[in-house]
Protein backbone atom coordinates (compact mmCIF):
# COMPACT_ATOMS: atom_id res chain seq x y z
CA UNK A 1 0.00 0.00 0.00
CA UNK A 2 1.27 3.40 -1.02
CA UNK A 3 1.88 5.56 2.05
CA UNK A 4 2.54 8.88 0.47
CA UNK A 5 2.81 10.30 -2.74
CA UNK A 6 6.68 10.24 -3.24
CA UNK A 7 6.63 6.45 -2.97
CA UNK A 8 3.83 6.24 -5.44
CA UNK A 9 5.41 8.62 -8.25
CA UNK A 10 8.39 6.66 -7.46
CA UNK A 11 7.08 3.60 -8.32
CA UNK A 12 5.36 4.66 -11.45
CA UNK A 13 8.69 5.95 -12.52
CA UNK A 14 10.92 2.89 -11.92
CA UNK A 15 8.04 0.66 -13.46
CA UNK A 16 7.16 2.71 -16.07
CA UNK A 17 3.89 2.15 -15.64
CA UNK A 18 0.95 4.61 -15.09
CA UNK A 19 -0.83 5.46 -11.38
CA UNK A 20 -3.79 4.28 -12.61
CA UNK A 21 -2.32 0.69 -13.07
CA UNK A 22 -0.08 1.37 -9.98
CA UNK A 23 -3.54 1.11 -8.22
CA UNK A 24 -5.52 -1.57 -10.55
CA UNK A 25 -2.42 -3.73 -9.02
CA UNK A 26 -2.54 -2.67 -5.56
CA UNK A 27 -6.58 -3.57 -5.13
CA UNK A 28 -6.13 -7.08 -6.92
CA UNK A 29 -2.79 -7.47 -4.12
CA UNK A 30 -4.21 -6.16 -1.12
CA UNK A 31 -7.95 -7.00 -1.99
CA UNK A 32 -7.46 -10.66 -3.40
CA UNK A 33 -9.60 -9.75 -6.26
CA UNK A 34 -9.12 -10.43 -9.84
CA UNK A 35 -8.69 -7.88 -12.43
CA UNK A 36 -12.00 -8.35 -14.03
CA UNK A 37 -13.95 -8.02 -10.62
CA UNK A 38 -12.06 -4.36 -9.67
CA UNK A 39 -11.99 -3.32 -13.74
CA UNK A 40 -16.13 -3.92 -13.74
CA UNK A 41 -16.53 -2.30 -10.04
CA UNK A 42 -14.89 0.55 -11.95
CA UNK A 43 -17.08 0.70 -14.43
CA UNK A 44 -20.52 0.44 -12.03
CA UNK A 45 -19.26 3.70 -10.02
CA UNK A 46 -18.71 5.42 -13.95
CA UNK A 47 -22.06 4.81 -14.60
CA UNK A 48 -23.81 6.26 -11.43
CA UNK A 49 -21.78 8.99 -12.11
CA UNK A 50 -22.59 9.17 -15.52
CA UNK A 51 -26.79 8.79 -14.88
CA UNK A 52 -26.18 11.83 -12.00
CA UNK A 53 -24.76 14.21 -13.77
CA UNK A 54 -27.31 13.42 -16.99
CA UNK A 55 -30.85 13.38 -14.22
CA UNK A 56 -29.39 16.61 -12.43
CA UNK A 57 -30.06 18.50 -15.92
CA UNK A 58 -33.36 16.16 -17.01
CA UNK A 59 -36.83 18.14 -17.54
CA UNK A 60 -36.75 21.10 -14.85
CA UNK A 61 -33.83 19.04 -12.96
CA UNK A 62 -34.19 18.03 -9.39
CA UNK A 63 -35.02 19.75 -5.94
CA UNK A 64 -34.16 18.50 -2.40
CA UNK A 65 -37.43 17.97 -0.26
CA UNK A 66 -36.09 21.28 1.64
CA UNK A 67 -36.09 23.60 -1.38
CA UNK A 68 -32.92 24.76 -0.14
CA UNK A 69 -31.10 23.48 -3.18
CA UNK A 70 -32.52 22.51 -7.48
CA UNK A 71 -33.23 22.81 -10.48
CA UNK A 72 -29.93 25.34 -11.27
CA UNK A 73 -27.97 22.71 -13.46
CA UNK A 74 -30.59 23.31 -15.73
CA UNK A 75 -30.27 26.86 -15.32
CA UNK A 76 -26.54 26.66 -16.41
CA UNK A 77 -27.50 24.30 -19.09
CA UNK A 78 -29.64 27.08 -20.50
CA UNK A 79 -27.09 29.66 -20.63
CA UNK A 80 -24.63 28.07 -22.26
CA UNK A 81 -26.75 27.14 -24.96
CA UNK A 82 -27.89 30.90 -25.48
CA UNK A 83 -25.23 33.44 -23.96
CA UNK A 84 -21.72 33.62 -24.48
CA UNK A 85 -19.99 32.41 -21.46
CA UNK A 86 -17.10 34.44 -19.40
CA UNK A 87 -15.15 31.64 -18.65
CA UNK A 88 -15.84 29.75 -21.62
CA UNK A 89 -17.69 26.63 -22.33
CA UNK A 90 -15.33 24.30 -20.80
CA UNK A 91 -15.49 25.58 -17.46
CA UNK A 92 -19.09 25.93 -17.50
CA UNK A 93 -19.93 22.79 -18.37
CA UNK A 94 -17.81 21.46 -15.88
CA UNK A 95 -19.80 23.44 -13.11
CA UNK A 96 -22.84 22.22 -14.88
CA UNK A 97 -21.53 18.72 -13.95
CA UNK A 98 -20.64 19.40 -10.71
CA UNK A 99 -23.77 21.49 -9.75
CA UNK A 100 -26.03 18.44 -11.46
CA UNK A 101 -24.56 15.64 -9.37
CA UNK A 102 -24.90 18.03 -6.03
CA UNK A 103 -28.21 18.41 -6.70
CA UNK A 104 -28.76 15.19 -6.59
CA UNK A 105 -26.96 13.74 -3.88
CA UNK A 106 -29.13 16.50 -2.04
CA UNK A 107 -32.43 15.42 -3.66
CA UNK A 108 -31.32 11.69 -2.25
CA UNK A 109 -30.85 10.44 -5.47
CA UNK A 110 -28.12 7.93 -6.39
CA UNK A 111 -24.76 9.40 -6.80
CA UNK A 112 -21.09 7.49 -6.05
CA UNK A 113 -19.63 9.13 -3.24
CA UNK A 114 -15.64 10.69 -4.84
CA UNK A 115 -14.76 10.93 -1.91
CA UNK A 116 -17.69 11.91 -0.07
CA UNK A 117 -21.17 12.48 -0.76
CA UNK A 118 -20.89 16.64 -0.19
CA UNK A 119 -17.96 16.33 -2.93
CA UNK A 120 -19.77 13.91 -5.09
CA UNK A 121 -19.45 16.66 -8.05
CA UNK A 122 -15.87 17.91 -8.48
CA UNK A 123 -14.75 14.51 -9.92
CA UNK A 124 -17.92 14.14 -12.57
CA UNK A 125 -17.48 17.76 -13.41
CA UNK A 126 -13.95 17.68 -14.43
CA UNK A 127 -14.06 13.72 -15.62
CA UNK A 128 -17.30 14.79 -17.78
CA UNK A 129 -15.87 18.05 -19.00
CA UNK A 130 -12.18 16.39 -20.49
CA UNK A 131 -13.70 13.18 -21.80
CA UNK A 132 -15.23 15.68 -24.45
CA UNK A 133 -12.49 18.10 -24.32
CA UNK A 134 -9.74 15.23 -24.97
CA UNK A 135 -12.35 12.75 -26.63
CA UNK A 136 -11.32 10.20 -23.80
CA UNK A 137 -12.68 6.49 -24.64
CA UNK A 138 -14.30 4.49 -21.51
CA UNK A 139 -11.23 2.72 -20.76
CA UNK A 140 -9.35 6.20 -20.28
CA UNK A 141 -12.49 7.55 -18.20
CA UNK A 142 -12.47 4.57 -16.03
CA UNK A 143 -8.47 4.61 -15.48
CA UNK A 144 -9.28 8.21 -14.52
CA UNK A 145 -11.21 7.15 -11.65
CA UNK A 146 -8.33 4.45 -10.52
CA UNK A 147 -5.71 7.42 -10.82
CA UNK A 148 -7.81 9.65 -8.65
CA UNK A 149 -8.95 7.07 -6.18
CA UNK A 150 -4.57 6.44 -5.70
CA UNK A 151 -4.21 9.71 -4.71
CA UNK A 152 -7.01 10.06 -3.12
CA UNK A 153 -6.15 6.85 -0.70
CA UNK A 154 -2.81 8.70 0.32
CA UNK A 155 -4.83 11.98 1.37
CA UNK A 156 -7.12 9.68 3.40
CA UNK A 157 -5.17 7.74 5.44
CA UNK A 158 -2.48 10.83 6.12
CA UNK A 159 -5.43 14.03 6.80
CA UNK A 160 -8.83 12.72 6.29
CA UNK A 161 -11.80 13.37 3.94
CA UNK A 162 -14.54 14.37 6.58
CA UNK A 163 -15.92 18.20 6.77
CA UNK A 164 -16.23 17.35 10.55
CA UNK A 165 -12.66 16.56 11.18
CA UNK A 166 -11.30 18.72 8.75
CA UNK A 167 -13.46 21.26 6.99
CA UNK A 168 -14.78 21.52 3.38
CA UNK A 169 -10.68 21.47 2.17
CA UNK A 170 -11.14 17.91 2.93
CA UNK A 171 -13.85 16.94 1.00
CA UNK A 172 -14.12 19.44 -2.13
CA UNK A 173 -10.17 19.98 -1.59
CA UNK A 174 -9.08 16.94 -1.34
CA UNK A 175 -11.75 15.76 -4.51
CA UNK A 176 -10.05 19.07 -6.40
CA UNK A 177 -6.88 17.64 -6.30
CA UNK A 178 -7.78 13.80 -6.60
CA UNK A 179 -9.42 15.12 -9.94
CA UNK A 180 -6.59 17.46 -11.21
CA UNK A 181 -3.53 14.69 -10.71
CA UNK A 182 -6.24 12.49 -12.77
CA UNK A 183 -6.78 15.09 -15.31
CA UNK A 184 -3.16 15.49 -15.63
CA UNK A 185 -2.56 11.59 -16.27
CA UNK A 186 -5.68 11.68 -19.03
CA UNK A 187 -3.97 14.32 -20.75
CA UNK A 188 -0.49 12.79 -20.84
CA UNK A 189 1.12 14.42 -18.50
CA UNK A 190 3.62 12.52 -16.22
CA UNK A 191 3.50 11.26 -12.38
CA UNK A 192 5.19 14.50 -11.19
CA UNK A 193 2.91 16.64 -12.77
CA UNK A 194 -0.16 14.82 -11.58
CA UNK A 195 1.69 14.94 -7.87
CA UNK A 196 2.62 18.78 -8.72
CA UNK A 197 -1.36 19.16 -9.70
CA UNK A 198 -2.33 17.72 -6.41
CA UNK A 199 -0.13 20.29 -4.69
CA UNK A 200 -1.57 23.03 -6.25
CA UNK A 201 -5.10 22.16 -5.97
CA UNK A 202 -5.15 21.45 -2.20
CA UNK A 203 -3.08 24.89 -2.00
CA UNK A 204 -5.84 26.66 -3.21
CA UNK A 205 -8.34 25.32 -1.14
CA UNK A 206 -6.38 25.10 2.04
CA UNK A 207 -9.09 26.24 4.67
CA UNK A 208 -11.93 25.52 3.14
CA UNK A 209 -14.50 25.77 5.96
CA UNK A 210 -17.12 23.49 6.27
CA UNK A 211 -20.42 25.32 7.05
CA UNK A 212 -23.46 23.54 6.00
CA UNK A 213 -27.07 25.71 6.55
CA UNK A 214 -29.20 24.00 8.72
CA UNK A 215 -26.32 20.94 8.73
CA UNK A 216 -27.65 19.88 5.23
CA UNK A 217 -25.27 19.18 2.37
CA UNK A 218 -27.21 21.76 0.37
CA UNK A 219 -25.70 25.20 0.71
CA UNK A 220 -23.23 25.99 0.23
CA UNK A 221 -22.13 22.70 -0.57
CA UNK A 222 -23.76 22.22 -4.31
CA UNK A 223 -21.85 25.25 -5.58
CA UNK A 224 -18.50 24.50 -3.63
CA UNK A 225 -18.50 21.22 -6.01
CA UNK A 226 -18.36 24.21 -8.77
CA UNK A 227 -15.00 25.82 -7.21
CA UNK A 228 -13.65 21.81 -6.44
CA UNK A 229 -14.42 21.23 -10.57
CA UNK A 230 -12.99 24.64 -11.57
CA UNK A 231 -10.07 24.61 -9.37
CA UNK A 232 -8.93 21.15 -10.32
CA UNK A 233 -8.65 22.42 -14.04
CA UNK A 234 -6.54 24.93 -13.51
CA UNK A 235 -4.31 22.87 -11.28
CA UNK A 236 -3.90 20.19 -14.04
CA UNK A 237 -3.39 23.36 -16.65
CA UNK A 238 -0.90 24.77 -14.98
CA UNK A 239 0.86 21.46 -13.99
CA UNK A 240 0.92 20.10 -17.73
CA UNK A 241 2.37 23.89 -18.31
CA UNK A 242 5.26 22.82 -16.51
CA UNK A 243 4.51 25.19 -13.06
CA UNK A 244 5.51 24.05 -9.91
CA UNK A 245 4.40 23.50 -6.78
CA UNK A 246 7.67 24.41 -4.78
CA UNK A 247 6.25 22.67 -1.48
CA UNK A 248 6.05 19.05 -2.24
CA UNK A 249 2.38 17.38 -2.34
CA UNK A 250 3.12 15.21 0.77
CA UNK A 251 3.87 18.75 2.93
CA UNK A 252 0.72 20.02 1.44
CA UNK A 253 -1.37 16.92 2.42
CA UNK A 254 0.27 17.49 5.98
CA UNK A 255 -0.73 20.69 5.95
CA UNK A 256 -4.15 20.56 5.16
CA UNK A 257 -4.35 18.24 8.06
CA UNK A 258 -3.03 20.63 10.48
CA UNK A 259 -5.09 23.52 9.10
CA UNK A 260 -8.32 21.19 9.49
CA UNK A 261 -7.22 20.04 13.21
CA UNK A 262 -6.97 23.92 14.17
CA UNK A 263 -10.19 24.72 12.66
CA UNK A 264 -13.11 25.91 15.26
CA UNK A 265 -15.64 23.28 16.03
CA UNK A 266 -18.05 25.60 14.20
CA UNK A 267 -16.92 25.69 11.21
CA UNK A 268 -16.59 21.56 10.65
CA UNK A 269 -19.79 20.21 10.24
CA UNK A 270 -21.69 21.11 13.13
CA UNK A 271 -24.32 24.25 10.96
CA UNK A 272 -22.96 26.90 13.53
CA UNK A 273 -20.45 29.05 12.11
CA UNK A 274 -19.75 30.36 8.31
CA UNK A 275 -22.45 30.99 5.73
CA UNK A 276 -24.57 28.48 8.36
CA UNK A 277 -24.50 31.09 10.82
CA UNK A 278 -25.58 33.74 9.22
CA UNK A 279 -28.95 35.19 9.92
CA UNK A 280 -30.58 33.78 6.57
CA UNK A 281 -28.65 31.03 7.39
CA UNK A 282 -29.99 30.74 11.05
CA UNK A 283 -34.04 31.83 9.37
CA UNK A 284 -33.20 28.96 6.82
CA UNK A 285 -32.61 26.50 9.79
CA UNK A 286 -35.58 27.55 12.34
CA UNK A 287 -37.77 27.15 8.67
CA UNK A 288 -36.59 23.67 8.49
CA UNK A 289 -36.88 21.96 11.79
CA UNK A 290 -39.11 24.36 13.54
CA UNK A 291 -38.22 26.05 17.01
CA UNK A 292 -36.01 23.59 18.41
CA UNK A 293 -33.66 20.83 16.12
CA UNK A 294 -33.55 18.41 19.15
CA UNK A 295 -37.05 17.74 19.84
CA UNK A 296 -37.53 14.02 17.90
CA UNK B 1 0.73 2.64 9.22
CA UNK B 2 -2.93 1.37 9.95
CA UNK B 3 -4.72 2.64 6.94
CA UNK B 4 -8.52 3.08 7.43
CA UNK B 5 -9.23 3.46 3.49
CA UNK B 6 -7.96 -0.27 2.10
CA UNK B 7 -9.15 -0.20 -0.99
CA UNK B 8 -9.80 2.37 -3.94
CA UNK B 9 -13.72 1.74 -3.23
CA UNK B 10 -13.23 3.61 -0.46
CA UNK B 11 -12.28 6.94 -2.47
CA UNK B 12 -14.28 6.12 -5.08
CA UNK B 13 -17.54 5.07 -3.77
CA UNK B 14 -19.73 3.69 -2.40
CA UNK B 15 -22.49 4.13 -4.75
CA UNK B 16 -25.35 5.27 -2.34
CA UNK B 17 -28.40 7.33 -1.84
CA UNK B 18 -27.27 11.08 -0.95
CA UNK B 19 -27.09 12.93 0.98
CA UNK B 20 -23.88 12.56 3.14
CA UNK B 21 -21.38 9.98 3.17
CA UNK B 22 -20.26 10.50 6.69
CA UNK B 23 -24.00 11.35 8.44
CA UNK B 24 -26.12 8.19 5.88
CA UNK B 25 -23.70 5.48 4.48
CA UNK B 26 -21.32 6.02 7.93
CA UNK B 27 -24.45 5.59 10.11
CA UNK B 28 -25.51 2.53 8.41
CA UNK B 29 -22.08 1.19 8.47
CA UNK B 30 -22.26 1.38 11.96
CA UNK B 31 -25.22 0.30 12.47
CA UNK B 32 -24.55 -3.33 10.93
CA UNK B 33 -22.17 -3.31 13.03
CA UNK B 34 -23.57 -3.30 15.75
CA UNK B 35 -26.20 -5.49 13.96
CA UNK B 36 -23.33 -8.38 13.89
CA UNK B 37 -22.14 -7.63 17.52
CA UNK B 38 -26.12 -8.54 18.98
CA UNK B 39 -26.80 -10.97 16.19
CA UNK B 40 -29.86 -10.68 16.36
CA UNK B 41 -33.22 -8.11 16.50
CA UNK B 42 -33.10 -6.25 19.63
CA UNK B 43 -36.61 -5.06 21.08
CA UNK B 44 -35.04 -1.76 22.98
CA UNK B 45 -33.12 0.59 20.67
CA UNK B 46 -31.17 3.75 22.11
CA UNK B 47 -28.57 5.73 19.90
CA UNK B 48 -26.56 8.35 21.45
CA UNK B 49 -25.17 11.23 19.14
CA UNK B 50 -22.50 13.40 19.72
CA UNK B 51 -20.61 16.76 18.45
CA UNK B 52 -21.46 17.21 14.82
CA UNK B 53 -23.40 13.89 15.06
CA UNK B 54 -25.84 15.83 17.38
CA UNK B 55 -25.79 18.60 15.69
CA UNK B 56 -26.84 17.24 11.81
CA UNK B 57 -28.15 14.17 12.40
CA UNK B 58 -31.90 15.87 11.69
CA UNK B 59 -32.08 15.87 7.40
CA UNK B 60 -29.47 13.81 6.91
CA UNK B 61 -31.13 10.69 7.44
CA UNK B 62 -28.72 9.73 9.54
CA UNK B 63 -31.59 8.74 12.31
CA UNK B 64 -33.19 6.00 9.76
CA UNK B 65 -29.86 4.79 8.51
CA UNK B 66 -28.61 3.73 11.75
CA UNK B 67 -31.47 1.87 12.09
CA UNK B 68 -31.73 0.19 9.10
CA UNK B 69 -28.18 -1.03 10.15
CA UNK B 70 -29.19 -1.98 13.03
CA UNK B 71 -31.88 -4.20 11.05
CA UNK B 72 -29.14 -5.23 9.20
CA UNK B 73 -29.75 -3.47 5.56
CA UNK B 74 -27.15 -2.81 2.74
CA UNK B 75 -26.36 0.70 2.31
CA UNK B 76 -28.08 1.03 -0.94
CA UNK B 77 -31.30 -1.07 0.10
CA UNK B 78 -34.40 0.98 -1.15
CA UNK B 79 -36.02 0.10 2.40
CA UNK B 80 -33.43 2.56 4.21
CA UNK B 81 -35.53 5.91 4.07
CA UNK B 82 -38.41 3.67 6.25
CA UNK B 83 -36.38 1.64 8.40
CA UNK B 84 -37.76 3.43 11.64
CA UNK B 85 -41.29 2.30 10.47
CA UNK B 86 -40.22 -1.13 9.70
CA UNK B 87 -38.53 -1.30 13.09
CA UNK B 88 -41.75 0.08 14.70
CA UNK B 89 -44.05 -2.40 13.13
CA UNK B 90 -41.76 -4.77 14.48
CA UNK B 91 -42.42 -3.50 18.31
CA UNK B 92 -38.57 -2.62 18.58
CA UNK B 93 -38.69 0.40 20.74
CA UNK B 94 -36.43 3.35 19.60
CA UNK B 95 -35.20 6.21 21.31
CA UNK B 96 -32.16 9.19 20.06
CA UNK B 97 -30.72 11.43 22.49
CA UNK B 98 -28.50 14.33 21.44
CA UNK B 99 -25.33 14.15 23.98
CA UNK B 100 -24.09 17.98 24.85
CA UNK B 101 -21.15 16.36 26.00
CA UNK B 102 -17.93 15.56 23.89
CA UNK B 103 -17.34 12.28 21.91
CA UNK B 104 -16.33 9.91 24.25
CA UNK B 105 -14.10 8.02 21.66
CA UNK B 106 -13.08 11.52 20.43
CA UNK B 107 -14.52 12.04 17.20
CA UNK B 108 -16.70 14.58 16.19
CA UNK B 109 -19.12 12.14 14.25
CA UNK B 110 -19.50 10.12 17.19
CA UNK B 111 -22.49 7.60 17.56
CA UNK B 112 -23.49 5.08 20.76
CA UNK B 113 -25.84 2.32 20.01
CA UNK B 114 -27.07 -0.14 23.08
CA UNK B 115 -29.45 -2.95 22.16
CA UNK B 116 -31.16 -4.89 24.72
CA UNK B 117 -34.08 -7.76 24.55
CA UNK B 118 -35.04 -9.95 27.64
CA UNK B 119 -32.17 -12.06 27.59
CA UNK B 120 -28.63 -10.06 26.11
CA UNK B 121 -27.58 -6.37 25.49
CA UNK B 122 -24.69 -4.77 23.91
CA UNK B 123 -23.12 -1.20 23.15
CA UNK B 124 -21.31 -0.14 20.64
CA UNK B 125 -19.09 2.87 20.04
CA UNK B 126 -18.34 3.74 16.33
CA UNK B 127 -17.34 6.85 14.51
CA UNK B 128 -18.09 7.80 10.98
CA UNK B 129 -14.36 9.26 9.69
CA UNK B 130 -15.54 10.59 5.90
CA UNK B 131 -16.77 8.85 2.45
CA UNK B 132 -18.81 6.04 4.25
CA UNK B 133 -15.76 4.85 6.17
CA UNK B 134 -16.10 4.09 9.66
CA UNK B 135 -14.04 3.20 13.10
CA UNK B 136 -15.46 1.12 16.22
CA UNK B 137 -13.48 2.28 19.56
CA UNK B 138 -15.47 0.60 22.00
CA UNK B 139 -18.22 -2.66 22.30
CA UNK B 140 -19.28 -4.13 25.65
CA UNK B 141 -20.78 -7.82 24.84
CA UNK B 142 -21.00 -10.12 27.31
CA UNK B 143 -19.80 -7.82 30.41
CA UNK B 144 -16.10 -7.25 28.83
CA UNK B 145 -15.47 -3.47 28.23
CA UNK B 146 -13.62 -4.70 24.62
CA UNK B 147 -11.37 -1.44 22.92
CA UNK B 148 -10.13 -2.21 19.31
CA UNK B 149 -7.65 0.58 17.66
CA UNK B 150 -10.73 1.76 15.65
CA UNK B 151 -9.93 0.67 11.98
CA UNK B 152 -11.94 -2.15 10.60
CA UNK B 153 -11.86 -5.12 10.29
CA UNK B 154 -11.90 -6.05 13.43
CA UNK B 155 -12.60 -10.32 14.71
CA UNK B 156 -14.35 -11.14 17.65
CA UNK B 157 -14.42 -14.83 18.48
CA UNK B 158 -15.94 -16.20 21.47
CA UNK B 159 -14.64 -19.27 22.92
CA UNK B 160 -11.80 -21.22 24.47
CA UNK B 161 -8.45 -20.44 24.81
CA UNK B 162 -7.86 -23.68 22.00
CA UNK B 163 -10.50 -21.57 19.56
CA UNK B 164 -7.89 -18.53 20.06
CA UNK B 165 -5.25 -20.88 18.02
CA UNK B 166 -6.89 -22.08 15.50
CA UNK B 167 -8.41 -18.94 14.25
CA UNK B 168 -4.63 -17.12 15.13
CA UNK B 169 -3.68 -19.76 12.56
CA UNK B 170 -6.13 -19.47 10.30
CA UNK B 171 -6.18 -15.19 10.26
CA UNK B 172 -2.46 -15.15 9.53
CA UNK B 173 -2.61 -16.87 6.65
CA UNK B 174 -5.03 -14.20 5.64
CA UNK B 175 -3.78 -11.02 7.25
CA UNK B 176 -1.25 -9.07 9.29
CA UNK B 177 -2.43 -9.17 12.98
CA UNK B 178 -2.03 -5.65 13.98
CA UNK B 179 -2.99 -6.24 17.77
CA UNK B 180 -4.49 -9.07 19.99
CA UNK B 181 -6.56 -8.75 22.69
CA UNK B 182 -7.85 -11.46 25.27
CA UNK B 183 -10.91 -10.72 27.56
CA UNK B 184 -11.77 -12.66 30.26
CA UNK B 185 -9.68 -15.61 32.06
CA UNK B 186 -9.63 -19.31 30.69
CA UNK B 187 -11.80 -20.95 33.18
CA UNK B 188 -14.28 -18.88 31.92
CA UNK B 189 -16.25 -17.99 28.32
CA UNK B 190 -13.49 -15.71 27.11
CA UNK B 191 -13.50 -13.27 24.31
CA UNK B 192 -10.46 -12.80 21.73
CA UNK B 193 -10.19 -9.45 19.53
CA UNK B 194 -8.19 -9.12 16.23
CA UNK B 195 -7.45 -6.03 14.16
CA UNK B 196 -6.63 -6.98 10.52
CA UNK B 197 -4.53 -5.05 8.03
CA UNK B 198 -6.72 -6.25 5.53
CA UNK B 199 -10.33 -6.87 4.81
CA UNK B 200 -11.45 -10.85 4.43
CA UNK B 201 -13.43 -12.13 1.13
CA UNK B 202 -17.11 -13.03 2.06
CA UNK B 203 -16.09 -17.46 1.41
CA UNK B 204 -12.85 -16.86 3.92
CA UNK B 205 -15.18 -15.58 6.40
CA UNK B 206 -17.78 -18.14 5.72
CA UNK B 207 -15.37 -20.74 6.17
CA UNK B 208 -14.42 -19.20 9.43
CA UNK B 209 -16.99 -19.31 10.57
CA UNK B 210 -17.63 -22.67 9.60
CA UNK B 211 -14.93 -23.52 12.55
CA UNK B 212 -16.17 -21.26 15.01
CA UNK B 213 -19.88 -20.45 15.08
CA UNK B 214 -19.47 -17.74 17.52
CA UNK B 215 -16.76 -15.28 14.96
CA UNK B 216 -18.31 -11.68 15.06
CA UNK B 217 -16.51 -10.09 11.88
CA UNK B 218 -16.42 -6.14 11.82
Amino acid sequence: MYTNIKELVDDAKKKQQSISELMIQQEINENQATREEVWQAMEQNLAVMENAAKKGVTGDGVFSKTGLTGGEAVLLQKYRQEKTTLSGDTMIAAVQNAIATNEVNAAMGVICATPTAGSSGTLPGILFTITKRLQLNHEQQVRFLFTAGAFGMVIANNAGIAGATGGCQAEVGSASAMGAAAAVEAAGGSPEQSAEALAMAISNLLGLVCDPVAGLVELPCVKRNAIGAGNGLIAADMALAGLTNKIPADEVIQAMDRVGKGLPRALRETGLGGVAGTPTGLKLKMKIFGQTVADN
Amino acid sequence: MMANYKSVFDIIGPIMIGPSSSHTAGAVAIGRAANKVFNGLPQKIVVHYYESFAQTHKGHGTDYAIISGILGFAPDDSRVPNAIKIAESKGIKIKFIEETVDSPINHPNTAIIELENTDKQIKLAGCSIGGGTIEIREIQLDGFSIKPKGPLPIVLVKGQSSDNEIVEKSLKKLAQIYQTNKYGTSDQQQIFEYDLSRRLRSNDIAELSDKLPELIYL
